[in-house]
Parts: C-alpha cells; sequence; structure tokens
C-alpha cells in the first residue's frame, strides 16, 4: 500500500468573458487540468471575481474598477483603433439623437459610450436606456439610437446610416488605444507559475487565431475571411505603455463624471522578469482621503468602501454620509426629513419558502394560516384613510392558492374603494405569480398595473450574493432574479424602494457587494427612489443565528451605504427596527427619511419588534433632530410645507 | 470691529481647543456644547477623552436590585414608583426575612452577584433600626455583594426622621455593613427646577453634605441628573457644575469620591408629568457627550441601559460612556415608568453588547476594581465578533437541533 498521500492541488479559478475577441486568451486553458475555467457575460465574470468565485479573471476594465484594489497583467482585450464589436449606431447623426438604449451587457462599453457622446455633444443631455442586447438594436428608430456589443456588432455599422465606433472614436480623441478587458485578480492570485500559464495561452492562442475564426465562422456560417479580419487587425492583445496611458485616461474620464471610482493605476501592474525601474507608485489613499473624495461626488469601488466600513471612524463616517446627505437634497431642503403615512398590510401570511429569518410564515394547510378577508382589508384601509394615509404597502407570503386574478380584482377593489396609492410586491411575489402563470415577469406587472399596482417595494433583498442567500433562504429567488424583477419594473416605468438585511452569515465583503450590484442596476435603469437597511431580527420563530450586530454596526452600515449609492437620492432610517433613539441618530449617519407612520408591520413584528408611532411622535423626533420634516409620497414628493 | 462682544457664548471649536488642551470647561462652554449643531463632532471630541481615559475598556457589574419599600412621604412629580401611603393598594414594605428571600429568588439561577443595590422610598414607619438590620443581614446571607444603599435623599430623610445628623446616619449604617452610596435622587440641583419637581426632599446643598459627609468617611459614591422634563440645558451645566466643584472638594479631602455619573432620562409613562414628551436619542447622547467633557474629574460616566434602553447606550459608549451599569437582576423603578425597559440583562448580553460597540468588556465591583478583562474579540474590522462566528454562529438552528 502506498503511503504516499496524493496531495489534491486546489485548481486555479479562472472566469473569462465568452466573446470571440478573448478566446486567443483563454486558449487551452479549459483542457488544462489545473485551470477551473468559466466562460461567461461580462457581468458573470465581474461578479465571480468580486465574489471571490474566481481567482483571476478576463473582466471589463468598469468591472475591475468598480472592484477596486486590483493588480493588473499586462495582456488583454485592446482597440487600437476601430474595434467594430462596439458601436453605436442610429438612423440620425448622433449630435441630434435623444435617447441611447443600452445594450446592458457590458458596463465598460456602455461608459465609454456616454464619454464619447458626451465629448462630441457639447454637453447636451441625452437619455440612457438599457435594455437587453436583441432589443437594444430593434429599438433604434428616429432619435433613438442604440449602443451594440459584442459579437452582434460585428459589421452593423454598415447596416446604419449613423454610426460611431468607439475604439476609433476613443483613439481619435485622446490618440490613445483603448483596453476593454484585462487580466485582473488580487495580487497574491498572480503566481508566477499562474502568470506564466497565461502568457503561454496568450502565446499559443495568437498563434491559433485562423484556427479559432474559422470554427466561429462555420458555426454560425459567416464569411470566415471577416472573422479572421477581425481577430487579426481590429483586436489586439498586449498591453504596453500606450495601453497603460489609454486605460489611465478612461479610468479618469469615468471618474471625473462620477461613472467609476477613482482608480490608481500605478502600481496595479503585475511586473514580471526584471522589476521595472522608476517609481513605486503612490501610496494608497488613506481612509480619510477616500472619504474626501467620496464627499466631493467620487465614486468608491468595493475594495475602497470595504476598507471604510472596516476602518473609518465612526464620527467620520457619519460627517461624510450627512455630507453626501445634504448634497443630494433637492435645492432649499438639505434640512428636510420626510415620512409618509403609509400602512404595511400583509395580505398573506401562506407561504411556500420558509426562510430561516421568518417567524411571519405559515407553511400551506397550517391552521394559523390566513388570507386576508375584504372585510378586515376594508376596516385596514378605511383607518389609512381616515389617518390621512396616501398608500398602502401590500406584501404577503408566497401563497400558491392565490392567482393572478384575485391580486387583479384585490387591486382594482382597493383602487376603486380608497384610491389610495398601492405599493405592493416585492420581486419574490412578482416572480412567484409569474412561476405560477407561467407568464413573462414583464406580463404580470403590465397587467398588475393595469389593475392598479403604483410601485414596488425592495423587500426580499436580504443580501444580493446567492451563498448567503442559499443559507438563509434556501428557496428565496437568486439574487440575478431579484435584481431581474427589478430591472424589468423599472423599465415599465415603476419605481421601486432598494433594501438591505444584513446580520444573519453576511460578511462585510458581501455587504459591500450587495450595494454595489444595487448601484449598477441603478445606473442603468434610475428606478430606485430610496434605499433601507436593517439588521435581522433574531427571536423565537426564526431558525438562524445572528451574525454580526449592533448599533455601531448598523449606523456604519447605513452611512456607508449613503456613500456607495451616489445614484439613490434617499435614504431611509430604519426606526421600525432600531428603535426611535437609534432611527433619530440615523438621520445624522445618511439618512434623510423617516419610513412610515406604521400601523403594523407583520414580518419584523413577529420576531418581537414592536415598536409604533403616530405622526406626531415622528414630527417631534425629527426636530429634536434638528431637522425639518415633511409628508411625502411613494415617489418622494413633499406632500407638505416642510416645517 | 472693535466691539467684539467677550461675553459671546463660544463656538464648538473654541471648546475644543480647550478641551484638547486640558483645559476646564467653564459654564459658557457647557451651554456652547449643548447647543452646537455639530452633533457628530460633539460625539467625536466627547469620544476622544473617553478614549484618552480608557481605551477601549468598558465596564459593566454583576448587580442586583432591591426596593424593600415602595411607601414614600415625598411627592415627587416625575416619580412612578413610590408616593404611596402604608396600607394603601400597591404598598408593599418587606422585613427583613422577606428581603432577604426575596434577593435569594432573585439570585436563585444566576452566579452571586458582586454588588446588591437598595433604593427604597422614604417611609416613615419604620424604624432606623429596620436599616441596619437589612445591612446586617445582606452582609450575612450575601457576603460576597458589596453593599451600595440608599440615596443621599434617604439618607437626609433618616436625619430627620430619627433626629440624627447626616453623618450620625452614615456612620452608623457604615458600622451596619454599608460600603457606598448609590447616585439617585439628585434630579436636578437647581432651585428653580427642583421646587417644582421635587419640593419637599433633600435640597442640593443637603444631597451635596451628605456625600461630602460619606467621602470623609471613606465610602465611595456616585451621582445622577434627572433630566429631560422641565429644566433647560443651563440647568443642566449647572447640575454638572457643582458636583464638579463637590467632587475638587473631596478629592482634596483625600479619602473618597464620586466614581460615575449617571445621566437618567425621564421617562413620562405613569407619573405626574405624563403630558411632557419625554426624551429623544440625540438628547441622551448629548448629554452623556457634554458630561464627560465638562466632568473632567469624574472617572466614568456610566450609559445605564434601563434608561435609555439598551441599542442608545450600545452608541453611548462612542458618546462618551465607558460603563453599561449592571445585569440588573430586577429594577423596578424604571420598569414601572415605561413599558419598554427589559427587566434584566444576562452578563453574556451586556458582553455582547460592549464587544458589538467595538470596545473591550470589563467586569468590575462596586468601586472599579478589576474583577475579570474580558480578552478583545477577534474583531472583523472594527466590529465582526469572530468568537461567535467560530463557534456554533454559524449553525443553523433547524439543522442544529
Ligand atoms: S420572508 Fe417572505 S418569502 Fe420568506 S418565508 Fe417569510 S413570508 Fe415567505
Ligand atoms: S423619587 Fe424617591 S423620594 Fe421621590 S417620591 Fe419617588 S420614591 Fe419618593
Amino acid at each position: 500500500m502506498s503511503v504516499e498521500k496524493s496531495l489534491e492541488k486546489p485548481r486555479v479559478r479562472i472566469a473569462g468573458v465568452g466573446y470571440l475577441n478573448a478566446a486567443p486568451l483563454l486558449f487551452g486553458l479549459d483542457r488544462d487540468p489545473d485551470v477551473e475555467l468559466f466562460l461567461g457575460s461580462p457581468a458573470e465574470v465581474t461578479r465571480r471575481l468580486a465574489e471571490g468565485e474566481a481567482d483571476v479573471a478576463l473582466v471589463p476594465v468598469a468591472g475591475a474598477a468598480s472592484i477596486g484594489d486590483l493588480a493588473f497583467l499586462d495582456l488583454g482585450i485592446v482597440a487600437r483603433g476601430p474595434v467594430r464589436s462596439v458601436v453605436v449606431v442610429a438612423e440620425k447623426p448622433l449630435e441630434e439623437i435623444e435617447e441611447l438604449a443600452l445594450d446592458a451587457s457590458s458596463r465598460t462599453s456602455a461608459i465609454l459610450a456616454r464619454i464619447e457622446l458626451s465629448a462630441r455633444r457639447q454637453g447636451k443631455p441625452l437619455r440612457f436606456k438599457a435594455m437587453p442586447p436583441s432589443e437594444a438594436i430593434a429599438s433604434v428608430k428616429g432619435l433613438t439610437g442604440a449602443l451594440v456589443i459584442g459579437d452582434p456588432a460585428i459589421d452593423l455599422a454598415e447596416r446604419f446610416p449613423f454610426a460611431l465606433d468607439l475604439g476609433a472614436a476613443f483613439r481619435e480623441r485622446t490618440g490613445l488605444p483603448f483596453v476593454f478587458a484585462a487580466w485582473a485578480g488580487r495580487r497574491e492570485a498572480f503566481t508566477p507559475e499562474l502568470v506564466e500559464r497565461l502568457r503561454e495561452a496568450a502565446r499559443v492562442g495568437l498563434v491559433a487565431r485562423d484556427t479559432l475564426a474559422d470554427r466561429y465562422a462555420e458555426a454560425r456560417g459567416e464569411d470566415p475571411q471577416r472573422t479572421r479580419d477581425y481577430l487579426h487587425s481590429s483586436i489586439h492583445y498586449a498591453i504596453g505603455p500606450a495601453e497603460k496611458s489609454g486605460l489611465v485616461r478612461f479610468f479618469d474620464d469615468a471618474a471625473k463624471a462620477g461613472l467609476l471610482p477613482e482608480t490608481d493605476l500605478a502600481s496595479s501592474w503585475i511586473e514580471t522578469g526584471p522589476r521595472a525601474s522608476g517609481p513605486e507608485g503612490t501610496a494608497p489613499p488613506s481612509v480619510d482621503d477616500l472619504l474626501e473624495r467620496v464627499m466631493d461626488g467620487g465614486r468608491l469601488s468595493a475594495a475602497q468602501a470595504l476598507r471604510i466600513y472596516r476602518e473609518a471612524d465612526l464620527f467620520a463616517l457619519g460627517i461624510a454620509a450627512d455630507h453626501v446627505r445634504k448634497k443630494k437634497a433637492r435645492a432649499g431642503s438639505s434640512d428636510v426629513v420626510t415620512y409618509i403615512v403609509d400602512r404595511n398590510v400583509n395580505y398573506t401570511n401562506v407561504c411556500t419558502t420558509s426562510c430561516r429569518f421568518c417567524a411571519f410564515y405559515r407553511p400551506v394547510g397550517h391552521e394559523e394560516g390566513y388570507v386576508l378577508s375584504r372585510e378586515v382589508l376594508g376596516e385596514k384601509l378605511q383607518e389609512v384613510v381616515d389617518a390621512g394615509g396616501v398608500q398602502i404597502l401590500l406584501q404577503g407570503g408566497l401563497n400558491p392558492e392565490l392567482r393572478i386574478e384575485w391580486y387583479e380584482d384585490l387591486f382594482r377593489w382597493i383602487k376603486a374603494t380608497y384610491g389610495l396609492g398601492l405599493h405592493g410586491l416585492s420581486p419574490e411575489e412578482i416572480l412567484h405569480i409569474a412561476q405560477l402563470e407561467e407568464l413573462p415577469v414583464a406580463t404580470v406587472l403590465t397587467r398588475l398595473r393595469a389593475a392598479g399596482l403604483d410601485s414596488v417595494p425592495g423587500g426580499g433583498a436580504e443580501i444580493l450574493v446567492d451563498r448567503v442567500r442559499r443559507v438563509i433562504a434556501k428557496a428565496k429567488c437568486t439574487s440575478d432574479e431579484w435584481l431581474g424583477v427589478m430591472r424589468t419594473a423599472h423599465h415599465l416605468g415603476f419605481r421601486s424602494s432598494a433594501t438591505m438585511m444584513y446580520g444573519t452569515v453576511d460578511t462585510a465583503e458581501e455587504r459591500v457587494l450587495h450595494l454595489l450590484k444595487l448601484r449598477e442596476l441603478q445606473d442603468e435603469t434610475g428606478g430606485f427612489t430610496a434605499f433601507f437597511c436593517w439588521d435581522f431580527q433574531y427571536e423565537k420563530g426564526t431558525r438562524i443565528h445572528a451574525g454580526d450586530h449592533g448599533t455601531q454596526l448598523y449606523l456604519r452600515t447605513q452611512a456607508l451605504a449613503r456613500l456607495v449609492l451616489d445614484n439613490v437620492d434617499h435614504v431611509g432610517s430604519s426606526w421600525v427596527t432600531q428603535g426611535p433613539g437609534v432611527g433619530q441618530l440615523a438621520l445624522r449617519f445618511g439618512a434623510d427619511d423617516w419610513g412610515s407612520v406604521m400601523f403594523e408591520e407583520n414580518v419584523v413584528s413577529s420576531a418581537g419588534t414592536t415598536f409604533r408611532m403616530n405622526a406626531e411622535m415622528i414630527e417631534r423626533q425629527v426636530h429634536a433632530a434638528g431637522f425639518r420634516v415633511a409628508r411625502r409620497n411613494v415617489r418622494y414628493d413633499h406632500l407638505t410645507e416642510p416645517a | 470691529m472693535t466691539n467684539t462682544e467677550k461675553t459671546e457664548m463660544p463656538t464648538f471649536a473654541e471648546v475644543a481647543v480647550k478641551v484638547r488642551a486640558g483645559q476646564r470647561l467653564t459654564a459658557e462652554d457647557g451651554l456652547a456644547l449643548f447647543e452646537t449643531p455639530d452633533f457628530l463632532g460633539l460625539g467625536a471630541l466627547a469620544n476622544e477623552v473617553r478614549e484618552r481615559r480608557h481605551g477601549d475598556r468598558t465596564y459593566y457589574n454583576r448587580n442586583v436590585r432591591l426596593e424593600t419599600t415602595n411607601v414614600c412621604v415625598a411627592n415627587c412629580r416625575f416619580c412612578s414608583f413610590a408616593k404611596l401611603e402604608t396600607g394603601m393598594p400597591g404598598a408593599v414594605t418587606m422585613t427583613v426575612a422577606q428581603a432577604i428571600e426575596t434577593l435569594k429568588a432573585k439570585t436563585a439561577n444566576t452566579a452571586p452577584p458582586t454588588e446588591v443595590h437598595v433604593v427604597n422610598g422614604l417611609n416613615p414607619d419604620l424604624p432606623f433600626t429596620y436599616y441596619e438590620e437589612l445591612l446586617r443581614a445582606l452582609a450575612e446571607h450575601m457576603p460576597t455583594a458589596s453593599r451600595k444603599c440608599f440615596t443621599a435623599v434617604e439618607i437626609h430623610y433618616f436625619a430627620r426622621r430619627y433626629e440624627l445628623t447626616p453623618r450620625q446616619v452614615l456612620e452608623r449604617l457604615q458600622a451596619a455593613g454599608l460600603q457606598s452610596l448609590p447616585g439617585g435622587g439628585a434630579e436636578i440641583f437647581h432651585p428653580e427646577v427642583r421646587t417644582r419637581i421635587c419640593d419637599d426632599k433633600a435640597t442640593a446643598e443637603e444631597w451635596l453634605a451628605v456625600h461630602r459627609e460619606a467621602h470623609a468617611l471613606g465610602m465611595f459614591t456616585n451621582a445622577t441628573m434627572l433630566y429631560g422634563h422641565v429644566e433647560t440645558y443651563a440647568h443642566r451645566v449647572d447640575h454638572l457644575l457643582r458636583l464638579r466643584a463637590q467632587q475638587d472638594q473631596s478629592i482634596a479631602g483625600g479619602k473618597a469620591r464620586f466614581l460615575a455619573f449617571i445621566p437618567l432620562a425621564f421617562h413620562p409613562d405613569g407619573n405626574g408629568m405624563r403630558q411632557l414628551p419625554g426624551t429623544t436619542g440625540i438628547d441622551d447622547l448629548r448629554t452623556l457627550a457634554v458630561s464627560r467633557l465638562m466632568l473632567d474629574n469624574f472617572d466614568h460616566i456610566k450609559a445605564y441601559w434601563v434608561s435609555s434602553t439598551p441599542k442608545v447606550a450600545q452608541i453611548g459608549l462612542s458618546f462618551g460612556a465607558d460603563d453599561v451599569d449592571g445585569t440588573i437582576v430586577s429594577e423596578t423603578i424604571y420598569t414601572a415608568a415605561s413599558k419598554k425597559a427589559p427587566e434584566g440583562l444576562l452578563e453574556e448580553d451586556l458582553v455582547r453588547l460592549i464587544r458589538e460597540a467595538g470596545r473591550i468588556p470589563v467586569e468590575r465591583d462596586t468601586v472599579y476594581n478589576v474583577l475579570k478583562e474580558h480578552p478583545r474579540a477577534a474583531l472583523e474590522g472594527a466590529f465582526k465578533v469572530r468568537d461567535r462566528r467560530q463557534g456554533k454562529h454559524l449553525q443553523i438552528l433547524g439543522e442544529a437541533e
């Protein structure tokens, strides 16, 4: 018997964009026994690297900048002029179009498009509308153009009267090549063996470009010569001094426009062979520098946000969040805190999901399961009307007995009888209805809107990292599904809130990633009105231990959210879970909204938190914190004069 | 430009400079701190002073509270606890034997507390020997618990009621086993307020005199302030200055002094001042912070979780406080004034509360000898309590059970 233990070496996890232009860099890695290769969309590749599911990745540079603190290898996807696979097309001259449909599959190209178009339009405003790649091309009409990316874009330019190749545009404006993607990862991940492995893949892959091109063309029935040309002359793979300068220029332009975090590349390049002489690169910015940058409107990368979250002094963090809150306020309202008179109604507690943190739900068939009758509901709604309320927040469990018609009838009845705003059904519930009815989410949302649905609450987000979701709510939708419902809702014109429930098994990194995912979707859609966070309320009936908690952590988390979510207008204090004392304090840590007058809130109060407050008490708390107060509606319009 | 008013209130920045230079603050400085809109700056400054004194160390003790009589001749308007006469419904006066029994019942399921804290109403129907017997019985039945009993208001009342001097009262009680005094009954010293809220009990001078005598007898004591009712910021500042002046004297006396200052938030439920709104979280934190800055000769500032809720007490540890009081097995004074105050926290709850605030929990005895210094939690960043994460934290109850 052999005494030697077979030491299993962990395989290095590599992710790369699955486009043709990346193929030469990835050559042979799929057959390497030491490598676990994943190919996916730019967003998915970025996510894997951010969430530690990949050690290194061939990532779009915008994704790398958002993660922050990464090392780069001098191999990537580069355009030294026309790139052909990233183009803006339109029926009218690009100086005249009013709207741009963005293929949402690549943020790098979307940011490049914004920068290049705004440079050519002398600040003339342009609306951006994110949509799936296939729809982007289809929506080109009149004054609406489109950004199209990747394989569908190749040679598209010829089919439209007006087109801008973004590789060429960048070159023309800056005189520099443009780096679309590069190998990136944590510095420790780039072992000499791995670096050699990636270089070797590129060496062989570049030689094999014709083979790759032919195979690709054959699979799609396209002209192999054109594909060969594309790989040979449109795309380049080496990142030399000029490419590095191009990347610095792009990051600078994007940071100035508030689209990407400030990124210092000086010391980020992996040096192989004799270390390049010259300055060592500047010292990384201090946490105070970072706070100052955000206060000036700069964008934070995940790495920077994490540093602030962990290291910043509590008060420095609060002061920065307070400053950003004031800056985000509409003119003349920087001392105004809003609240809404609404009521949370849980129409059913029957739920098939059994989330571990939930003490509210009852399984199907349980004797304590309920669906509110019209009488009970009517009483509650009348109370809202009598209290001067403007809407109800309608949420419930995932009850398989309630069909879409039930919701439609209910909504019509509520609208007709009480005329209240209807803020209802979190993404989880919408997805549940879509699955139950075998209808697309967009159809469900459109039908519910026709029946009276006004806006969508951001509940059920928990932590938008699937590792966490699998532990605390196995049956819940994935992060992508949650974000997908929100994307669809926003595209249909719904506004929604965004939330985060932390304090179960989540880590600080995962909370930061959650915020970044919300920020990215918000860049795309602009549909989130406000963000709320709270910690998991551990109590009898919940089936998971509490993780990171505490008042300091709550305030740090909320303040950090105010800094990271630079594109979300409002942040709400969660006094219902934190108590009025901390809720009030939260107004100095970035919040400008006190949430709702609470009639009831079953999901939280079943778990033991029972703070209640009427309008008068809310106004007193807000005044005592030194603010004026105004009532609002779901879109955060003031309904009363701030006083 | 020559007319610059010298008497104008100092700015927050000016006060901060004085604090950092170690200079003593004036009444105007105190007022400026209470009124500054720079609430976070105030918190940061108080935190600086707190960390200079104690670093991250944060104290708690394991104590048991006992009220043996709620009969009281005084008529404090803010009191939801007593104001009863013997024989009235709800009036309770325990015999010494009953008191000991109650105490034993309260502590049956806990490790023996290190302190027993007795506060009562001003009961006209008991002989002085009742208190002496009570102390002797406590010493006999709970020898490991130090006896922190009777506020200065009670001591003062005993002197009047039993025709003794306060010093004689203190000497006799000390001989019977009294070791230190709690800080209650201070309320607001200023006569403009004191006559309105509690005009028939010890005056400011009388309250301070009892503590002065106690200090001279080698007894350490504490001090409180009941705020958030009808007083102004100026009254609060005045209160703090009177305490500071007395502390100077006591320190010069060289025997004993005040250990901790405990600001108590007024709760409006169930008492004669229920028309008042009560304090808010920001006021509670502001008061902690200003107290830390004004009371430069007090070692400890306590965030009393029963009064302010555990969550506000927790953040109070970043606004100047270095103590969260005790585990308190049962407390009836605040619970009578508010249904929200929890009755007791376990030691592990307090330790967690302190750790989550990023501090080091230190168990102390009544006079702040260190009994147990907990290891600093291996924190994830500033706040993560990793030892919980490694233990059963990651287990999911449904699967573990
Ligand atoms: S949190 Fe919502 S989805 Fe999860 S079990 Fe409770 S009711 Fe169901
Ligand atoms: S506060 Fe004390 S002295 Fe005043 S009435 Fe209540 S028990 Fe009596």
